[in-house]
């Protein structure tokens, strides 16, 4: 009763939050208009990391504070909240977002020209023979045509153009291409409907089908597209990258799909309209659930937390057992050996500790991202959970183990039938706890291309261009999960309290007299 | 049963047991007694191993337990213990501690075990507590809990360490009464405890340690009535005693006195006495003459008798007490105490009273 008490309290707490946070959407005062370049000198600009437009921006205005961000939406949703005063974006996605954003605007000075988006191809023989053919094949259809079709179905304003062939369609008798991108790079590469489109994953498809190549889309963080590359995880990455030359030092580029500007987004001076608060409400959840059947992504993307949650705490928790009973007879080989493991793993942030293993461990592996999260975090719940039974097995007071040996146990028996099941009681409301910290910690793994929960979240932000709603509903969700596993935790907590067992099951099997 | 040669245990620091030797049979309920850090523990505790002997040989049942090639374990099922502090095992009921080892070590059936163990808590009076958590039982219960478990292994020799230190007096009672119970039965034993009354109740032999060992080994009622040995005395009469060496005059007798006084509750009047008795002893009859070394001053207070026995050694050609210079010496002397008696020896000379 009190439980579900609890339950109601914290979810009306976070509804209210989530409303107020929309609310807050709506700006206060009217923003300072800007109309030319040279007025942003001394401002607060934002770009998006590593992108040629932070490189330009700063080229530009050496006096400006820039800010760095890793995509447009949160560039947009801090120019709101009035932390920026313009950002530097390619004028092609600023289109897109002004589309969506009446609030939006772009000066009419361009940053720079020749922003040039194309394919990067890792620098290896099959690399550069991978290069040269897409490089052709872009070539080709610029000539006859088909690439201003192309440019017309994504740069245009029909939307129920902007499809593409399922790429699981794609017959491959010459192998299959992994294709890395980002999927949240409007018009390039982002996800509708559940699928991977784009003017990029056009192309690329289009490529595919005429070359004879099957095609798997692997989506990632932009910033892990470029290791991804470099380690030749995947064959090839398109959507919204631009050529830079630091860049063409570590990748090969192809021919370029697209060629525009750079600009200085800011916000309008007659901005949002405000909105009733259950209005605004109703259309993030619209546009967040309803909309192109976006729901199904945060199924995935739970589907996939849940997955490595369970899958990395199960070995995770054999795993930390396995090595205490190596180090338990106080062995200085294994002491020092597990020792430097768990220093290593609990040191390293678990980001690094999953990209080491993505791009440099298991590199020659042909092993999903998924396995290779799995496998980070059960390293760093086995070493959680070698922790735990240390401390564990040291509450357990040294007489008990004496006590056994008097008896006449040996050490092997003694540990299992006697110090275990009473260490188990003193680390299990621990263990429920480090469940609940593996849950919220395997939000990073989007960094590996596994798409997670938080990883849909920021899939579908990219796509409604709103800060709050999909973040707040990516912790409702983490949230409920987290509820479901903790009750599932104490369950058994209950179950191997022997406190709590009735006389029939402790005397089971045994013919009472009395 | 069990032959200790010249057992040793060194720690780092200290050496509680520097040569034990000890011959235990079968039937034998043995009381070790001694003052507190003389390793009477430690010696149970070597007899099963929870420590390791430095030194030394144990044999049980003729077979040499500190070889390694021997199975400890098999050997301590054949030894049990009971602790201080119980050790029953937490996360079990009363029955279950009972029935566990029986199923895991000796392999009986559930049944067996089950049957056992409820006629052994009978024998301790619990059977209504069999199903009970340790932390729901007194220390007494708890404490009969883990004889009753001792016994279920059905062992040669039992050892107790302190069963009863842990208790409160109140509990003490009921778990000496099923010592004694067994001891009646005829069980081997090996009882560590410091209540001097139980152990002469019983036991049929005592091992007194003092000085890293056994430093009399008797019947209980020699040991009692007429120990041997000086420290056997000491202790069974829980004497308290005070030696001075007054060798070196700049020492401060007087403020060492009133210290050993004041440690050991004398009570005013007595504490006075024996000043005065230091005085008239040492410093008037024996220190002005010339030619006297080698003198000790021991003083042993008995609590139950109230009295205090002063022996004075001294070397030397022997003092002439029946001369007039020390007729006011003795008559304080005689004024407080009683049993005086002067002995010269080839040796040393003793002078001995009783306050």
């Amino acid at each position: 009763m009190s439980k579900k008490k609890k339950a109601l309290i914290l979810a009306g707490i976070l509804v209210v939050a989530l409303a107020l946070l929309c609310g807050c959407q709506a700006r206060e005062d009217a923003p300072h208009t800007y109309t030319t370049l040279s007025e942003l000198e001394n401002k607060r600009i934002g770009a998006t990391t590593g992108s040629v437009q932070a490189q330009q921006a700063e080229e530009r205005f050496p006096n400006a504070k820039i800010f760095f961000f890793s995509t447009s939406v949160d560039m947009l949703n801090a120019l709101r909240a009035n932390r920026i005063d313009a950002y530097a974006d390619a004028e092609i996605m600023a289109r897109y977002m002004m589309g969506e954003n009446p609030d939006l605007t772009y000066l009419e000075e361009k940053l720079a020209d020749g922003m040039k988006v194309a394919g990067i191809f890792p620098k290896t023989e099959e690399g550069r023979k991978l290069c040269a053919e897409y490089s052709a094949f872009i070539r080709e259809i610029k000539a006859s045509g088909e690439y201003e079709e192309i440019e017309a179905i994504w740069l245009g304003s029909d939307e129920s153009r902007r499809t593409v062939p399922d790429p699981d369609s794609l017959e491959g008798p010459n192998g299959t291409l992994r294709l890395a991108a980002d999927l949240t790079m409007i018009p390039f590469a982002y996800m509708k409907d559940g699928k991977p489109v784009g003017m990029d994953i056009d192309t690329v498809i289009r490529f595919c089908s005429k070359n004879g190549y099957a095609l798997e889309v692997v989506s990632m963080d932009f910033g892990a597209i470029l290791p991804a590359i470099t380690t030749s995880k995947c064959d090839l990455a398109a959507g919204g990258i631009a050529y830079t030359e630091e860049r063409a030092e570590s990748v090969l580029f192809s021919e370029p799909t697209f060629e525009g500007g750079s600009v200085v987004a800011v916000l309008k001076a007659d901005g949002l309209s405000a909105t009733g608060f259950w209005e605004s409400f109703r259309t993030s959840f619209e546009k967040t659930f309803i909309r192109e059947g976006r729901w199904k992504l945060f199924v995935r993307g739970i589907g996939n937390t849940v997955l490595i949650t369970l899958l990395a705490s199960l070995f995770g928790t054999v795993l930390g057992f396995l090595a205490y009973l190596l180090c338990r007879k106080g062995s200085p080989v294994a002491n020092k050996l597990t020792g430097a493991c768990i220093w290593l793993v609990q040191g390293m942030p678990t980001v690094v500790l999953l990209m080491v293993l993505y791009y440099v461990v298991f590199k020659r592996l042909d092993i999903s991202a998924l396995v290779v999260a799995v496998i980070g975090f059960t390293l760093t719940f086995g070493a959680a959970m070698y922790g735990m039974l240390r401390s564990g097995v040291e509450a357990v007071e040294r007489g008990q183990t004496e006590a056994a040996y008097a008896l006449g146990y040996t050490d092997r028996r003694t540990f299992f039938r006697i110090i275990l099941p009473q260490a188990a009681f003193h680390f299990l409301p621990e263990y429920r706890g480090q469940i609940t910290a593996l849950l919220k910690a395997t939000a990073v793994v989007g960094y590996i291309t596994v798409l997670d929960l938080t990883r849909m979240g920021d899939i579908v932000r990219s796509r409604t261009y709103e800060a709050f709603f999909p973040l707040l509903a990516v912790t409702v969700f983490y949230f409920a999960v987290a509820a479901v596993l903790t009750w599932f935790i104490k369950r058994i907590t209950v179950y191997v309290d022997p406190h709590n067992r009735k006389p029939e099951q402790i005397l089971k099997g045994v013919q009472t007299h009395d | 049963m069990i032959e200790i040669r010249h057992l040793k245990k060194a720690y780092a620091e200290v050496t509680p047991l520097k040569d034990v030797n000890a011959d235990i049979r079968d039937g034998d309920v043995i009381a070790v007694i001694g003052p507190s850090g003389t390793g009477k523990s430690t010696l149970l505790r070597c007899i099963n191993l929870l420590e390791q002997p430095s030194g030394g040989s144990i044999r049980i049942d003729g077979e040499e337990i500190l070889d390694p090639s021997c199975d400890i374990h098999r050997i301590r099922q054949k030894v049990g213990m009971v602790f201080q502090s119980f050790n029953l095992f937490q996360h079990l009921t009363a029955i279950e501690n009972i029935m566990m080892p029986q199923m895991d070590l000796l392999g009986v059936s559930r049944q067996e075990a089950y049957d056992r163990g409820i006629a052994l808590l009978r024998k301790v009076g619990l059977v209504k507590q069999a199903l009970r958590y340790p932390d729901e039982m007194s220390g007494g219960q708890k404490q009969r809990v883990a004889i009753a478990r001792t016994l279920a292994m059905d062992p040669e020799v039992i050892l107790f360490d302190e069963p009863t230190s842990a208790l409160d007096p109140a509990m003490i009672g009921e778990v000496e009464a099923v010592i004694r119970t067994l001891a009646g039965e005829g069980k081997t034993m090996l009882i560590v405890t410091h209540e001097l009354r139980f152990a002469r109740s019983v036991s049929n032999r005592v091992f007194y340690m003092d000085e890293g060992g056994i430093y009399e080994d008797g019947p209980t009622e020699k040991i009692f009535t007429a120990p041997e040995r000086e420290r056997t005395r000491q202790f069974i009469r829980n004497l308290k005693v005070l030696e001075l060496e007054i060798d070196d005059p700049n020492s401060d007798f007087p403020s060492l006195l009133t210290q050993y006084c004041s440690k050991n509750l004398l009570s005013a009047r007595m504490a006075s006495h024996l000043q005065i008795a230091f005085e008239e002893l040492v410093q008037q009859i024996l220190l002005p003459q010339s030619g006297k070394t080698g003198i000790r001053f021991t003083a042993e207070y008995s609590e139950q008798e109230e009295s205090t026995r002063i022996i004075v050694k001294y070397k030397g050609s022997p003092v002439d007490l029946a001369s007039a210079a020390y007729e006011l010496p003795l008559t304080l002397l005689k004024g407080i105490s009683s049993g005086m008696r002067h002995e010269a020896g080839i040796e040393e000379n003793v002078i001995s009273l009783t306050i």
